[in-house]
């Protein structure tokens, strides 16, 4: 069990320049398997001083690309290949290279990369058996087409949820985990808009709002720094209802999940909206932001990562984040662009960060990635190494930023 | 004139076959229940219908390439849709007629696109797939608060035959296009409808449970303030109950240590009077665990509860406050009720306040009528036992008009009374699925009961 942060601590991350990670890493664990608030590591690029800062809060998005050698396992155990248990191996392998990869980036706050993940969206209900592949489509820009998932029949449970993930996490981290978990709205979509005989959509919702706050509840008991909503669908829904009323549902349907916690316990939940990451493209960065500002801060998160980095205008968008986030809640702005091959300097970053500052106080801010490298686990659009080295940029453009701030 | 008529034969046989087409196209108008199932009927059904050798459907994209994405597709030479991509944009790409369709939201067509200039970059693609003539026709919805396009995408037909499609095509399938148009929207708007319907049920049902855990925390904290008030009538007897035995202890204590300073002490005396005195503290120690269990307890915890030992306690608690008044207390308990699924200390508190408003209804009577008595017996239902609990007083009683208000909160007929007792005992014997209510005696003063279902 670990010890919730707090929120003195949540608000920045203290790091220690010029120790090495290896170091820390020798150093005892404290309880709950590391997890706590003031951690130290060795930043990833060179620096002058070895004094210590404290530093603007940043935390990646969720998912790191996958190793050849696990997608090519997936794709043999699919054809019968190999068995579950050298599967299992495999994955295994890959959250824990994923792990010791991403706290050498000096990253204060980590994820498993969603290494054993299908998909961002549907890794809680992959294999039931009450599932048909013929559901929402999600049509990108570049063309492909993502399906939902269809529910064929009641009683909705999830498979694997995501405090399982995290408990494989938690063997390997050192440093704070993050959780993500997708959001019940995305999960909606999964009923038939010609309903199912015998399960009511408002029985699958009961269903689904129990399930995704066990999940969620389960992964703030196991000490998960912060447990992450994603919510991608806000600006897609825009697009299948441009009279807002999805969105709506969308907004009223994740508070019903939100609200089920107190708000010691929504301390240490966030929300997380990009326009979608697949291949090369997204689902839905044609629609306008200010379409989905105002009713993302309805939603009764603390926290939220907000992609900006591919943004065409950010100072607009950021105009709009100030004049609609609530008090109390902390905005990270995506400062590294996933779509974008070429990885960012420390130095764009560190612009990017001080623009921000225009707009949102340094205590309500921090710094994330755009989205996911790889929400979904076959996508190889994008490289591992790519992957760290933009996370990297991250974690050293926001201490850059955090210095120039006085943040010492 | 046989040429004219086979002519005219075969206009009409196509005619007819478009007709059935369209009719097939319109029933899945209206019975899709989805947009992907929809757009996928069409083009399945009208390739079926033989006038097309391929049909798809593209929406158009707001990317840079302005990019027409095939969404649904059926009929001979799928790889045609994927290998030749359409744009709405005014380059080359988009010159075919789903480009151009796509811009100007007019239908478009190639009745040869062996000769058709524009159609020179797709050419050599479509001929290989055997494709002699095509049309394109919008599928344009525009609506919503702010006028937004809902959706711009295209009907793209291609046949196997030189001039296809006429003047008449053109309008049937523009017509057809229209009505996919609008049922797309109206689908749309039915995901968010159901979605807005069956979120809006759900957090209706919540904010119903939130409302009812608050009422029955304010009922419960109702009732625990009740059981004080209650227990503040009775400080008098609990004062009396506790000081007797604390009395004796003095006084046993003190014979002992008058016996310890004589020379032969009577140890048999002095171990009588301290097993008298161990009696007496355990004795007060009981009335005050009574009290405690009565005051401190708010959380309703229903197990297998025995009726006859609520009914004992409560009879030892109240027994002395009786007594003050010179009332005479009877019981008949049965031996043989069923045990009830119950709260110990709500059970407690609902025969406390009966006996409590029996011992005050009997307290200006005459002297012969201070009377209560406590009966319970079995009573054999449809629905299997029922334990029946009674408290029959012979005093004032009630009149027939006040019968229907003598469970209504803050009615009362005592001066000093808050009106509460019986209105709570009502709610907690409704909550344990049993009934509570009084009759009038035939001579005086009144009885009231509750019946309570044996446990399964």
């Amino acid at each position: 069990m670990t010890t919730p942060c707090p929120e003195s601590k949540l608000a920045a991350t203290r790091i220690k320049v010029g120790r090495s990670l290896a170091a820390d890493r020798k150093a005892p664990r404290g309880p709950g398997r590391g997890v706590a608030c003031d951690v130290s590591y060795t930043l990833a690029f060179p620096t002058a001083s070895v004094a210590t800062i404290v530093m603007l809060p940043t935390e990646p998005v969720g998912s790191i690309p996958r190793p050849a050698a696990l997608i090519a396992g997936v794709q043999d155990f699919r054809a019968g290949r190999i068995s579950q248990l050298e599967l299992s191996a495999l994955y295994d392998s890959a959250v824990r290279d994923t792990i010791q990869r991403l706290e050498a980036t000096g990253s204060p706050v980590i994820t498993d990369g969603e290494q054993a993940k299908h998909s961002f969206a549907t890794y809680s209900i992959y294999g039931l058996d009450n599932l048909s592949p013929d559901g929402v489509p999600i049509a990108f820009a570049d063309g492909h087409i993502r399906h939902f998932p269809r529910l064929t029949s009641g009683p909705f449970r999830y498979k694997t949820p995501a405090d399982v993930y995290l408990a494989i996490a938690q063997r390997y981290a050192h440093v704070p985990l993050k959780q993500a978990v997708v959001s019940a709205s995305a999960l909606s979509l999964l009923y038939p808009q010609g309903g199912i005989r015998g399960y009511s959509r408002e029985e699958y919702l009961d269903a689904l709002i129990a399930e995704q706050e066990g999940e969620i509840r389960r992964c703030l008991s196991m000490g998960a720094h912060v447990v992450q909503m994603d919510f991608t669908e806000g600006r897609l829904s825009i697009k299948l209802d441009p009279s807002r009323r999805l969105l709506q549902s969308f907004i009223d349907l994740n508070n019903l999940v939100l609200e089920r916690f107190s708000t010691e316990e929504r301390k240490r939940i966030g929300v997380h909206t990009c326009p979608g990451a697949d291949r090369h493209s997204t689902h839905s960065a044609d629609v306008d932001y200010a379409e989905l500002l105002p009713s993302l801060f309805e939603l009764q998160a603390t926290s939220f990562c907000v992609q900006l980095a591919s943004e065409p205008d950010r100072k607009r968008v950021l105009r709009m984040i100030r004049d609609h986030a609530r008090d109390g809640q902390r905005i990270f702005v995506g400062v590294i662009d996933p779509l974008d091959p070429r990885v960012e300097t420390p130095e764009e970053v560190r612009d990017r960060i001080l623009e921000a500052v225009d707009y949102i106080p340094p205590d309500r801010l921090g710094t994330t990635d755009d989205c996911g490298f790889a929400p979904f686990s076959d996508d190889t659009s994008r490289t591992r190494e790519t992957a760290f080295d933009k996370i990297r940029a991250r974690v050293a453009g926001t201490a850059l930023a955090s210095r120039v701030l006085g943040l010492e | 004139m046989q040429e004219q008529r086979e002519a005219h034969d075969a206009i009409l046989d196509r005619l007819n076959r478009r007709l059935r087409t369209l009719c097939q196209c319109a029933s899945t108008v209206f019975q899709a229940e989805s947009e992907q199932e929809l757009l996928q009927s069409l083009c399945d059904i009208l390739v079926a219908g033989g006038e097309c050798r391929l049909a798809w459907i593209g929406y158009c994209e707001d990317d840079a390439e302005k990019t027409i994405r095939p969404v649904a597709q059926a009929g001979s030479g799928l790889d045609y849709v994927e290998r030749v991509k359409t744009s709405w944009g005014a380059m080359e790409a988009g010159q075919s007629p789903a480009g151009v369709v796509a811009r100007t939201g007019k239908a478009c067509w190639v009745d040869d696109i062996r000769t058709d200039t524009r159609f020179s970059p797709w050419r050599a693609a479509a001929l290989a797939r055997g494709y002699a003539s095509c049309i394109a026709v919008p599928l344009i919805a525009v609506g919503g608060p702010r006028g937004a396009v809902d959706l711009r995408g295209t009907l793209n037909l291609y046949s196997a035959e030189c001039n296809a499609f006429d003047e008449s095509a053109t309008e049937h399938y523009t017509g057809l296009a229209t009505s996919v148009a609008y049922a797309v929207t109206a689908l749309r708007g039915h995901l968010a409808e159901d979605l807005a319907y069956g979120v809006t049920a759900v957090r209706a049902r919540a904010e119903r449970k939130r409302s009812e855990e608050a009422l029955h925390q304010a009922r419960e904290e109702l009732a625990r303030v009740t059981r004080v008030t209650t227990l503040g009538e009775l400080a008098a007897s609990i004062a009396h109950e506790v000081n007797q035995p604390l009395t004796a202890i003095v006084a046993d204590a003190n014979a002992c240590l008058h016996w310890l300073e004589t020379d032969h002490p009577p140890l048999d005396s002095i171990r009588e009077a301290l097993t008298a005195v161990v009696n007496d503290g355990n004795r007060a120690g009981e009335v005050i665990a009574r009290i405690r269990a009565l005051l401190s307890r708010t959380s309703v915890a229903q197990r297998p509860c025995d009726l006859d030992g609520v009914a004992r306690d409560v009879l030892l608690m109240v027994g002395p406050e009786l007594g003050r008044y010179g009332t005479v207390l009877q019981t008949s308990l049965a031996t043989d009720l069923p045990t009830v699924m119950g709260d110990r200390v709500q059970l407690q508190q609902v025969l406390l306040n009966l006996l409590l408003n029996a011992a005050e209804a009997v307290r200006d009577v005459p002297p012969e009528r201070r009377q209560v008595v406590v009966r319970s017996t079995l009573e054999q239902r449809e629905d299997g036992p029922w334990a029946v609990v009674a408290v029959e007083d012979a005093g004032v009683g009630f009149r027939q008009e006040q019968a229907a208000k003598l469970f209504e909160a803050f009615y009362t007929t005592k001066p000093d009374g808050l009106g509460m007792g019986l209105s709570i005992s009502r709610s907690i014997i409704d909550g344990h699925r049993g009934r509570l209510w009084a009759t009038a005696n035939p001579g005086h003063g009144a009885t009231f009961h509750f019946a309570l279902p044996a446990a399964p």
